[in-house]
C-alpha cells in the first residue's frame, strides 16, 4: 500500500487555465477544499463548471495552472489520483447490456476492489437494488441508474468524490438513497459537486462558489441564508453577462 | 478501509489488487459479454462475408469454365478486411453511445491496455467469423485440399489479422471522436492496410493453388510479423494521445 | 500571447531582417531554386549523353522525376517530424508545419504519378503498370489525402492537431513498408538507377541529377516557408477578426 503526505487540503486547485482553440473556457481558476469540505460549483451554463470537474477528475488536462488533490498532483501521474476520485455524473457510466452485478464487478476488477463480492452485495443492499441484481440495466429506470451509478462510484472506496449534477432528474426515493448516502460517508470524505439547485447546495456545502465564463465570480464559506444567497447569485451572475 | 491517520502527514491509498494483465482481460471479458447478449456485430459481419462471397462469384464467373483459383486470395482478403471494418468501427460503440467512455478512463488503468484490450476483442470476434467463413469459403471456391498446408494457412490468417486489429483499433479510437465517424474510418484504414492486403493475398492465393514455395511464403509470413511489430510499437507509443482530451 | 505580439511587431521586423536573413528568406531561396533546375535542365539536355538504352530521349525526365519523388518523400518526413513534436509540445506552430508539408507532399507525388506515366509511356508504350514506386506513390496520394478528410472531420482544433499529428506518424511509417510489399509481388518494368554498386550512370549524368536534385529541394524549403508564412497571417487575421467582433 502506498503512503503519501497529506497537504493542508485536501484539494487544491492554482490558476487553472483551459482554452479549446480560441475558448478560454477556464480562466484563472484558484480554489481549496479542506479535507471533509464539501465545496459547490454553481453558474450559468458554460461557465466551466463541468470543465473544472473534470480537470479534478483527470478527465482533462488543463492548459496551464496546478492541481493537487490528496497530495497527489495528476498532471504528473493520473493513476494514483484515479484510486482516490470517484465520480458522480448525470449520465450513470454504466453498460446497459451489462446486468447490475456485472456492471459492478467490471469497475470493481479495474480497481482492484478487495473481497469483491462483499463490497458488491454491500453497496447493492444500501441502494435498495439487491433484488435487481441479475437484470440487465437497460431494464432499469433513471432513478435506479443513478443509484447503481452511485454504488459505482463507491466500490473503491474513494476519498474525494466529484458530483455533477447529481441529483437531475431523480425521482423522490432516489434523492433520499442519494442524500441518505452522502449524509452516511460526510464524514472523512471530501466532495466537489457541480449543481443547479440553490437548496441543495446550502443544504449540503461549506464553501460555494460561482462561476461564470470560466472565472469564478464569487466565493462563499460557512453557512449562508437562501434568500441572500439568491439575491448574490443573480447579481453575479448578471454582471458576468457583458453588454 | 480509506481513511488512514489524518493530519499528521501520512495516509494510505485504498488497497487495490488489480494488473494491467487483470485489467486488460476484465475488458474483453465484458466486451465479449455484451456481444454475446446482441450478437449485432457478430451476425452482421458472418452475414457480410457470406454475402461478399456470393457477389465475388457472380462478379467474376464470366465464362461457364472460369476457373477462379487464381482469384481466391484476393477474393477472402477483401472479404474480411471489409468485414473487418464493420466490426472496427463498433470498437467503443457501447462506451460511446451509452456515455460510458468516462467510466473506463477514469478507473486507474493504463491507456495502452485499453488499446490492447479493445485490440484482443476485436481480434476474436474477426477469428470467430473467420472460423465460420473459411470453411464455406473453401466450400464454394477451393478445388484442391489445402489440408496438408493448413498451419501455414493459419499463420497468414493470424499474422494478418493481428495487424489488421492493431491498425484498426488505433484508428477507430481517432475516429470515435470525428464528425464522420464511420465513413472516416475505411478511409483512414485502407491505405494503411494495403501492405498486409499484398502479402497476405498473395500468401494464401499460393496455398489455396498450391503454387506457393516455402521460400516465398516464408518471406511473406516474416513481413507481416514485421509489420504486426511495427505497427502494434507504433500504436503503443501513441495511443494515449488517441484515447485522451 | 504569442500572436499579439507579432501583430504589433511587422513593421519593426522588416526593418530588423539582417542580410542574412533576406539571404535564405522564402522568396531568395525560390529564386536560388529556379535557377538550379534551370541549370539541371540545360545539363540534362546538353550536357549529360543521350541515354544508350531504347529509351533515349525520353529517360530525360529522370531528372525531373527522381527529385520529386525523394522531395515528395522528403515533405512526408517533415510532417512526421512535425507530429512528433507537436504531440510532445502542443504547439500549433507544428501543425501548421505538418499540414504545409502533407499538402506539398501530396502536390510532389501527383507530379510523380504524372511524370511517371508520361516516362512509362515513352519507355514501355503503357500508360501505367503496377510496378513498386508508382504504386507507393498512388497508396501515399490515397494515404495523405485521407490525412485532409481526416482534419476536416474534426472540428476542435486541439483535437484536430493531435488525430493529424497521430496519422501523419503512423503514414510515414506506413510509405517504406507499402514499398516494400509492392516488391513482393511479381517483378515490375522500373529501370533501377541506384543500385549497391553505385550510381550506374554517367559522370555528367550525375552532376545534372545532383543540380536539379537540390533545386528540386530548395524549391520545397522555399515553398514550404511560403504556406508557412501564409498560414500564420491567415491565423492572425482570424484572430483580430474575433477580437474585433466580440
Amino acid at each position: 500500500m502506498a503512503e503519501v503526505d497529506v497537504a493542508h487540503a485536501e484539494i487544491e486547485v492554482e490558476g487553472l487555465n483551459k482554452t479549446f482553440g480560441r475558448r478560454d473556457v477556464l480562466r484563472d481558476v484558484s480554489f481549496g477544499v479542506e479535507r471533509g469540505g464539501f465545496l459547490s460549483i454553481m453558474g450559468p451554463n458554460g461557465a466551466g463548471k463541468t470543465t473544472t470537474l473534470r480537470v479534478l477528475a483527470t478527465l482533462l488536462t488543463p492548459t496551464s495552472g496546478g492541481v493537487r488533490i490528496a497530495g497527489l498532483d495528476p498532471l504528473d501521474d493520473p493513476m494514483p489520483v484515479r484510486r482516490v476520485i470517484g465520480l458522480i455524473s448525470h449520465s450513470p457510466l454504466l453498460y446497459l447490456d451489462l446486468t447490475a452485478y456485472e456492471n459492478l464487478r467490471f469497475y470493481a476488477d479495474m480497481y482492484g476492489v478487495p473481497e469483491r463480492e462483499r463490497r458488491i452485495g454491500e453497496l447493492l443492499e444500501r441502494v435498495e437494488l439487491s433484488h435487481r441484481r441479475y437484470d440487465q440495466v437497460r431494464t432499469f429506470s433513471k432513478g435506479m441508474l443513478q443509484r447503481l451509478a452511485i454504488a459505482r462510484a463507491l466500490l473503491h472506496r474513494p476519498r474525494v468524490l466529484l458530483l455533477d449534477e447529481p441529483y437531475s432528474g431523480l425521482d423522490p426515493h432516489a434523492v433520499d438513497i442519494l442524500d441518505g448516502l452522502l449524509a452516511e460517508i460526510r464524514a472523512e470524505h471530501t466532495f466537489v459537486m457541480v449543481s443547479h439547485s440553490i437548496p441543495k447546495t446550502l443544504q449540503l456545502s461549506t464553501q460555494v462558489v460561482i462561476m461564470d465564463a470560466g472565472r469564478i465570480v464569487y466565493r462563499q464559506a460557512g453557512r449562508v441564508d437562501e434568500g441572500d444567497f439568491v439575491a448574490v447569485y443573480r447579481e453575479h451572475v448578471n454582471e458576468g453577462v457583458a453588454l | 478501509m480509506a481513511a488512514g491517520a489524518v493530519g499528521v502527514g501520512v495516509v494510505e491509498l485504498p488497497p487495490a489488487r488489480t494488473s494491467a494483465g487483470r485489467q486488460l482481460y476484465t475488458i474483453v471479458k465484458k466486451d465479449v459479454i455484451s456481444e454475446l447478449r446482441t450478437k449485432e456485430m457478430l451476425l452482421s459481419m458472418f452475414l457480410f462475408a457470406v454475402l461478399a462471397m456470393v457477389v465475388f462469384h457472380f462478379a467474376f464467373t464470366v465464362r461457364a469454365d472460369t476457373d477462379l483459383t487464381y482469384f481466391t486470395g484476393g477474393m477472402l482478403w477483401v472479404t474480411f478486411i471489409f468485414g473487418a471494418l464493420l466490426g472496427l468501427n463498433r470498437s467503443f460503440v457501447h462506451e460511446k453511445d451509452e456515455g460510458c467512455l468516462d467510466g473506463l478512463l477514469l478507473c486507474p488503468v493504463d491507456r495502452v491496455t485499453i488499446f490492447l484490450a479493445k485490440m484482443t476483442g476485436n481480434l476474436i470476434f474477426l477469428l470467430v467469423i473467420q472460423a465460420l467463413a473459411v470453411p464455406i469459403f473453401t466450400l464454394f471456391f477451393v478445388k484442391t485440399s489445402y489440408a496438408a498446408d493448413l498451419p501455414a494457412f493459419l499463420a497468414v490468417l493470424l499474422l494478418a489479422d493481428v495487424g489488421v486489429c492493431a491498425v484498426g483499433t488505433l484508428l477507430a479510437t481517432i475516429a470515435m471522436n470525428t464528425k464522420a465517424r464511420d465513413l472516416l474510418l475505411p478511409i483512414v484504414f485502407l491505405p494503411l492496410i494495403i501492405p498486409v492486403l499484398i502479402a497476405a493475398t498473395s500468401a494464401t492465393t499460393g496455398i489455396f493453388a498450391q503454387t506457393a514455395s516455402l521460400g516465398s511464403l516464408g518471406a511473406k509470413l516474416g513481413f507481416l510479423a514485421a509489420y504486426d511489430v511495427i505497427f502494434v510499437l507504433a500504436a503503443y507509443g501513441t495511443y494515449d494521445f488517441a484515447i485522451g482530451e | 500571447m504569442e500572436s499579439s505580439q507579432s501583430v504589433a511587431a511587422p513593421a519593426a521586423t522588416a526593418d530588423q531582417a539582417s542580410a542574412l536573413q533576406r539571404l535564405v528568406s522564402a522568396p531568395a531561396l525560390l529564386v536560388y531554386a529556379a535557377v538550379l533546375l534551370a541549370a539541371g535542365a540545360i545539363l540534362g539536355f546538353w550536357y549529360a549523353p543521350t541515354d544508350a538504352s531504347t529509351m533515349g530521349f525520353s529517360q530525360k525526365i529522370f531528372y525531373f522525376h527522381v527529385p520529386v519523388a525523394e522531395t515528395a518523400l522528403l515533405a512526408y518526413g517533415v510532417a512526421f517530424v512535425a507530429g512528433i513534436l507537436y504531440l510532445r509540445s502542443r504547439d500549433a506552430k507544428y501543425d501548421r508545419l505538418g499540414v504545409a508539408a502533407i499538402r506539398l507532399g501530396l502536390l510532389f507525388s501527383l507530379l510523380v504519378m504524372a511524370t511517371g506515366m508520361v516516362w512509362g509511356k515513352a519507355a514501355w508504350g503503357a500508360w501505367w503498370a503496377w510496378e513498386p514506386r508508382l504504386t507507393t506513390f498512388l497508396i501515399a496520394c490515397l494515404l495523405y489525402a485521407a490525412y485532409f478528410v481526416l482534419r476536416s472531420s474534426v472540428d476542435e482544433e486541439e483535437r484536430r492537431a493531435t488525430y493529424s499529428a497521430l496519422f501523419a506518424i503512423i503514414a510515414f511509417i506506413d510509405v517504406p513498408v507499402t514499398f516494400v510489399a509492392t516488391r513482393l509481388m511479381p517483378a515490375g518494368l522500373h529501370p533501377v538507377v541506384f543500385t549497391g554498386q553505385g550510381a550506374q550512370m554517367d559522370h555528367r549524368d550525375l552532376i545534372a541529377f545532383m543540380v536539379a536534385m537540390v533545386g528540386m529541394t530548395l524549391f520545397f524549403v522555399g515553398l514550404l516557408r511560403t504556406e508557412l508564412a501564409a498560414a500564420r497571417l491567415r491565423e492572425e487575421l482570424d484572430h483580430l477578426k474575433n477580437r474585433l467582433g466580440s
